[in-house]
């Protein structure tokens, strides 16, 4: 998966893909391939997450003056 | 060698001078006394210690703090003879210090400010989640910011923040906090801006009771969430601003998701679905293994009914077995029974040969 995809929207993905296991679309012989995806979309959650770093930078602008 | 001659004016524009010299600014602390305010524009009291007095003047514009009679007060001022010989001193900046003349202020200026609504819990705007852009106003060498970027960072990523590096207390430091919130409002595009400050004495965190400084945070576009001080402390600021946090630690909290929680989530959601899985995979199992044992269930009977159907039939075949009937005492006769002709006649235990020796009709 794109490295580029925020991890909000995959959050939000993962969590559309736990709905159908719920929902009345729910089909036992895609179950294991969804499962599969999900397991897989929650490993690239938890390392974008360990990955990701801040940006700090501070202002050039002498407020003093 | 000849004195100089001045005239009263180049004399005092001369002491000016030298005062000028000595003294640029000077900052002075002291008590306050017979303060007034003259034409709603000018600002006049003195300065004064166990020994000594000094004429204060000032523009009310400039007075940022609630300062009465008894206040004690430091003040960042230009000294100067006036025109008609009085020493006094222009007051640049002027800041109650002790817990007594602040405790004094902060009440004094709440009521005025509340009264004009600046605190007033409607103004409030939430912090929206998923913030990327964040702006800091605080000193980069204090502690209070050192504790907020350490959080910040071991909490989440991804994050764009821009610092404001300014003084966080003493003369000065309001000044520059506004000019930072200015530039915040005026020349970024952050979301958010965070101004944080460590704990310290009451002198410390005097102004964020700064009259100026409240005034620009209650009008900021951008929302404010402040992190000042220990969570016992209580600024004019914070009741301006948006969201409080209690200290800069917790603000950098309020401002983040956290990471390891986000991480435990999805795994959380994958258990679930696991769950669901097994639940589903179970039901299915006990729905097939119903229909299995029906079917096999109705097999049985129909193989019991076909079972006692052929046995009935194989029981009406074996009486009608000839050799039920020679069991009976019954002979069997095959041939043409015509008087003379030889004729087989079969019983259960002979096959006789025998001559018809009479023909005769019997009656029924």
């Amino acid at each position: 998966m794109s490295q580029k995809e925020p991890i909000s929207k995959k959050i939000d993905k993962l969590k559309m893909q736990v709905e159908w296991f719920y929902g009345e679309d729910f089909d036992l012989s895609e179950a294991t391939e969804k499962y599969k995806s999900a397991v897989e979309l929650a490993k690239e959650i938890e390392a974008d997450l360990n990955n990701l770093k801040n940006e700090i930078k501070i202002i050039e602008e002498d407020f003093a003056r | 060698m000849q004195e100089v001659k001045y005239s009263v004016s180049e004399f005092n524009a001369v002491c000016n001078q030298t005062l000028e010299h000595a003294f640029s600014t000077v900052v002075v602390e002291g008590e306050v006394a017979s303060f007034k305010v003259n034409q709603g524009k000018f600002v006049f009291f003195d300065l004064k210690d166990e020994e000594c007095s000094v004429g204060c003047f000032m523009m009310v514009y400039a007075l940022r703090f609630a300062i009465e009679d008894g206040m004690k007060v430091v003040v960042k001022a230009t000294p100067k003879l006036t025109t008609w010989g009085k020493f006094s001193l222009t007051i640049l900046e002027i800041m109650p210090v002790g817990e007594g003349a602040l405790k004094k202020n902060f009440e004094l200026l709440k009521k005025k400010l509340a009264g004009e609504g600046l605190f007033d819990e409607q103004r409030k705007r939430p912090l929206p989640d998923g913030l990327t852009k964040i702006g800091v106003i605080s000193s980069t060498q204090a502690a209070g910011y050192v504790d907020f970027c350490k959080i910040l960072n071991e909490r989440w990523g991804g994050l764009s923040v821009l610092t404001a590096h300014v003084q966080v207390q003493g003369m000065g430091a309001a000044d520059q906090i506004i000019k930072a919130l200015k530039y915040f409002n005026e020349r970024t595009e952050v979301e958010v801006v965070a101004i944080v400050r460590g704990g310290g004495s009451t002198d410390d965190l005097a102004i964020f009771n700064d009259e100026a400084l409240v005034r620009e945070v209650a009008a900021s576009r951008i929302l404010v969430i402040t992190g000042i001080g220990h969570e016992v402390d209580e600024s004019l600021v914070d009741l301006a601003a948006d969201v409080v946090a209690s200290t800069p630690t917790n603000a950098a909290q309020m401002l983040t998701g956290d990471r390891k929680a986000e991480i435990a989530r999805g795994w959380d959601y994958v258990e679930r679905v696991k769950n669901v899985l097994k639940e589903r995979v179970e039901s299915t199992e006990r729905e097939i293994g119903g229909i299995i044992g029906k079917m096999g269930v109705n097999i049985v009977v129909k193989i019991t009914t076909f079972e006692e159907k052929v046995k009935g039939q194989l029981a009406i075949l074996e009486e009608l077995n000839p050799e039920k009937v020679l069991e009976r005492g019954y002979a069997l006769i095959k041939g043409e029974v015509d008087i003379g002709n030889v004729v087989n006649i079969t019983t259960l235990d002979k096959e006789i040969k025998a001559e018809v020796k009479n023909v005769t009709k019997r009656a029924n």
